[in-house]
């Protein structure tokens, strides 16, 4: 009587521990409800005003489904979209491949926001170049777009072979701003706006390379759990999802005091601030924009390059042993890598779907 | 010696010693016997509200070199505080005192210190309590580093070892740690450790008060052999009055006349007893008279005259029913 | 029959069902993360997220063997398994880490010394004990900009962040354990013919040293923790870089082994801090 007790006892434990595992993943599958994780980024902040004017209400409406918006830390946002507690989540191309990808979980890029076009920048003090570089401390977040951006600046300077060389000093960007300024002796830090903004307040810090120089490489992607996408519910979700950024974004384009005004306030910016942002963010405004340039052929080029980064760093894991076993799908039909393992996908069908009008 | 019951000091109960006048001509000439003396020394807390709590009153005090005196009274009667006002621990509000010929300002090591508890340095062995006091006086913090210190170690470990057998302890017992010892055990090692240091003044506060009561009857007789042997100044803080007749060669009680706040204690019994201690197998009935008249100034209370004094089972019957029961073992007169 | 109630004080549970019990929440807690992991892995064979124990074997195997990727590959079959293992990722990470972990430690003597000072004498106390009340109170992390400035972003700003953590609540402590050695150990050490320091040092210091080094001990994690915070926040090596670098895509097979190992060091110093206290204070009972 007494050890069944005790028995029963465990047994709750573990059911609950249990349950917090998993409750959140098939909550989602069977409701129709999905949940949107987005982080602050000038390209993704007009989800916040997405969410606040209705739009996105409406279209769910639409579709007769409901969409949740979650505001989330950037890793955070990714871990969340690994484990499946999240349907869909704004990344870049990089994490794209070398987070849910690489980690199995098969992904479609549907929309091909912006690309980072200086939003991204090398900074450095004292007239340091990229010949003079490899000998310095260089502050960063590492393995994420800065590293890729500083090796992309080394190369097309000529560098390659100081890769090696590279003293990287991996600083967490709520900290890096104040790390870097307060000490004279770190001359050289790769980073994003708005931080690029705060640190070139400082006069003696200039820029030697940032994102306007590989355009396209760097990505802004919403991407959707494949197995989702593959359901009557989750193709809803996608058409509902694109119909709501191009009308979000096309206000924010044409300078719409509210949609400016609450996409700034999304990352705590001033609207000026928010507006210099956009300037080195390459929107894709028009649906047909964004159609252009993710079935062209530029795209496989800069997933190449991106692709082989992260294979380099290990970014792929412990277990894969090829860049091919991480394959890339295009929307003409060209795999990058083995085709029988592709995990990220660029499907374009959802713009073109919204550049003739049917969402 | 006994006798002095009967003195008339005795029958008002209340001896101060000396009297203001005489005391200052007999200042001087005294000085050199003179080991304690304590002037007009009144000792009072601020409590809230610009009020004062008074904790001793105008006490005044000679004590000679060689007196073993017993200081009893009740508890909160300021015997604990008048003793740490002869270590040095605390100062008096008003008056001043002075020990072995120089006013006290601070705690030295001009007298020997046993507490009731806490008197050993639980982290020391039993033989490096005892050579502690020697080794510091000489070598301070750093001086452990100077050749010559292994060489005094030497000669004061012997001197250690001496005391470990006068004290009636096992040689075996030098490598133990305080808590491995009996409480007993403990309280001759503490009074081996101040014998160590050779003082001429012995404070002791309530010392054997944690004892059950046949360790703390041979330790009073340990201390009163000891005592014998060199005859230092003793101040022998105890709320036991059987305890106090026996050790002691002059008892002080203080008490407090008033339940008053602005009202301190005074010494309302100052005497000299029997050299050799009284029990009551030596002093039968006088033995008793005594303690019950000790007992009844402590409690601030005047006995009346000697000639009303009842007989011994008289005294039982009233003591059982009046105040706490008075045990008295036959043995070593111990009250429990 | 034994007495199985849970909720029995005067329960005499024996020997061998005790021990049993005590092990019950491992095997759960293992079993737990089996059955996620299995689970895990039939739906998505490369999941990450919970690795499998192959997964983890490849994540421990590459830690312990081969050389963290900022530094030289050495080829296996070139070098002996102990020179791999002293080049690997994992021995770089725990020497730095270690190293960072020792120094905060030593620097920590200073300021234990300093407590005895505050909890024994008065003028120290009346200087020191109100600002470190005070002190105690400021959370360390929020310092880190400040911290920046006055120590760069290399090692000494990980130390200062340790000591700044741990020290006030260190000094707090010892000044009441200070407080609480009996004044009759004072009086009776002065009577002793004692000085201010030999009374400081050779009576007071002696005696609360054992209940310092177990309040050292239930200090290590809250070092550990501030040295984890320091560690991803700006580094280029140490346990913590390693795990903050491996969460950017989800390795959790190096990370599990990372946090095992850490685990395992913290307990190793706790038990040789508990060993060392027991030998070199046989009097102390507690």
């Amino acid at each position: 009587m007494q050890s069944k007790r005790l028995g029963t006892f465990s047994l709750l434990c573990s059911l609950a521990l249990l349950v917090g595992f998993s409750d959140a993943a098939t909550a989602s599958a069977q409701a129709p409800t999905f949940t949107v994780g987005w982080s602050v980024y000038a390209g993704w902040n007009p989800y916040f005003y997405m969410q606040k004017s209705g739009i996105l209400k409406k279209w769910a409406d639409k579709y007769g489904i409901a969409i949740k918006v979650q505001r989330f830390d950037y890793a955070a946002s990714l871990d969340s979209f690994v484990a499946k507690n999240i349907d869909a989540c704004a990344m870049t191309n990089m994490e794209a491949l070398d987070m849910p990808a690489a980690a199995g979980v098969d992904s479609t890029a549907i929309i091909v926001g912006d690309y980072s076009n200086g939003n991204d920048a090398v900074l450095v003090r004292d007239n340091l170049t990229f010949q003079t570089l490899p000998s310095k401390p260089v502050m960063l977040v590492q393995k994420t777009v800065s590293e890729y951006l500083l090796e992309r600046g080394m190369v097309l300077n000529g560098q390659q072979a100081q890769l090696g060389k590279l003293h990287l000093i991996n600083t967490s960007d709520s900290d890096i701003v104040a790390a870097f300024l307060n000490n004279k002796s770190n001359e050289a830090v790769v980073t994003w706006k708005p931080l690029v903004s705060q640190i070139v307040a400082d006069k003696s810090v200039h820029s030697i390379f940032d994102s306007s120089k590989i355009p396209g490489e760097i990505m802004d992607l919403m991407v959707v759990r494949s197995e989702v996408l593959n359901t009557p519910n989750g193709q809803k979700f996608a058409r509902a999802l694109t119909g709501a950024w191009y009308e979000t974004i096309q206000q924010v384009a044409a300078g719409q005091a509210n949609a400016l005004k609450y996409s700034a306030a999304a990352s705590g910016d001033s609207v000026e601030s928010y507006k210099e942002q956009l300037k080195t963010t390459a929107l894709f405004v028009s649906p047909k924009s964004a159609v252009d340039f993710t079935d062209g052929p530029e795209v496989q080029q800069k997933m190449d390059l991106v692709r082989l980064f992260c294979f380099k760093h290990g970014l792929l894991g412990q277990g894969i042993h090829s860049v091919d076993d991480v394959a890339i799908a295009y929307p003409n039909g060209t795999v990058q890598g083995n085709k029988a393992r592709v995990r990220l996908r660029f499907n374009s069908a959802y713009m073109q779907a919204a550049e003739q009008g049917k969402l | 010696m006994v006798s002095g019951m009967s003195t008339p000091e005795m029958t008002a109960g209340l001896h101060l010693i000396g009297e203001q006048a005489t005391r200052a001509a007999a200042k001087a000439k005294v000085q050199a016997a003179k080991s304690i003396s304590i002037e007009d020394v009144s000792v009072s807390y601020a409590l809230e509200r610009s009020a004062r709590r008074c904790v001793l009153e105008n006490i005044s005090l000679e004590i000679e070199e060689g007196e073993f005196v017993v200081l009893l009274g009740e508890t909160g009667c300021g015997k604990s505080t008048l003793l740490r006002m002869l270590l040095g621990q605390e100062r008096p509000t008003a008056g001043q005192i002075s020990v072995a010929g120089s006013r006290v300002e601070r705690v030295d090591a001009r007298s020997g210190y046993v507490p009731q508890r806490y008197s050993l340095f639980p982290d020391r062995s039993v033989l490096d309590n005892l050579m502690m006091g020697p080794l510091t006086s000489k070598f301070h913090i750093l001086g452990r580093l100077r050749p010559s210190y292994w060489e005094a170690r030497r000669a004061v470990k012997a001197e250690a070892f001496r005391q470990i057998t006068h004290m009636g302890l096992q040689a075996s017992d030098a490598g133990k740690y305080p808590y491995q010892l009996s409480g007993g055990m403990q309280q001759r090692v503490a009074i081996a450790q101040a014998l160590m240091m050779k003082n001429r003044v012995l404070l002791m506060d309530e010392a054997f008060s944690a004892l059950d009561p046949s360790t703390r009857s041979s330790l009073q007789r340990l201390l009163r052999s000891v005592w014998s042997e060199t005859r230092p100044t003793v101040v022998f803080v105890t709320h036991n009055t059987a305890e106090a007749l026996f050790l002691g060669t002059r008892l002080i009680v203080l008490a407090r006349e008033s339940k008053d706040d602005a009202c301190g204690s005074r010494v309302t019994l100052d005497m000299k007893l029997a050299e050799g201690g009284m029990t009551l197998r030596t002093h039968g009935q006088e033995f008793l008279d005594l303690v019950e008249h000790v007992e009844a100034v402590s409690c601030g209370q005047r006995l009346t005259a000697p000639g009303e004094r009842r007989t011994a089972s008289d005294a039982w019957g009233e003591e059982l029913g009046r105040v706490e029961p008075v045990r008295v073992s036959p043995e070593d007169g111990v009250r429990q | 029959m034994t007495n199985l109630s849970p909720f029995d004080i005067q329960a005499r549970p024996n020997r061998l069902l005790a021990q049993a019990l005590s092990c019950v929440l491992f095997v759960v807690c293992i079993g737990l993360y089996m059955h996620t992991s299995v689970e895990r892995h039939k739906e998505n064979a490369e999941d990450r997220v919970v690795p499998s124990g192959h997964q983890l074997v490849a994540g421990i195997r590459s830690a312990v063997l081969e050389p963290a990727e900022e530094d030289d590959y050495i080829p296996a079959e070139s070098a002996s398994t102990w020179e791999r293992l002293r080049h690997s990722m994992i021995w770089k990470d725990t020497a730095s880490s270690g190293g960072r972990f020792f120094i905060s430690l030593a620097l920590l003597i200073p300021f234990v010394v300093l407590a005895v000072h505050i909890g024994l004498f008065p003028w120290f106390g009346a200087g020191f004990l109100r600002f470190f009340l005070f002190f105690d109170k400021i959370v360390a992390l929020s310092l880190l900009p400040i911290l920046f400035i006055a120590f760069g972003i290399d090692q000494w700003s990980k130390i200062a962040l340790i000591v700044i953590g741990v020290a006030p609540t260190m000094i707090l402590d010892v000044t009441q354990m200070v407080k609480a050695v009996p004044q009759e150990q004072i009086v009776k050490a002065f009577t002793l013919d004692a000085n201010n320091f030999d009374v400081a040092y050779r009576v007071v210091f002696r005696q609360v040293l054992p209940q310092v080094i177990n309040s050292l001990r239930l200090n290590l994690k809250p070092m550990m923790l501030f040295l984890f915070a320091g560690e991803m926040i700006a580094a280029s090596d140490g346990l913590a870089y390693r795990i903050a670098i491996m969460r950017r895509h989800m390795g959790m097979d190096v990370i599990l082994p990372y946090v095992l190992w850490v685990a395992l060091l913290l307990f190793l110093i706790d038990f040789s801090l508990r060993v060392i206290n027991r030998r070199l204070h046989p009097w102390f009972q507690a």
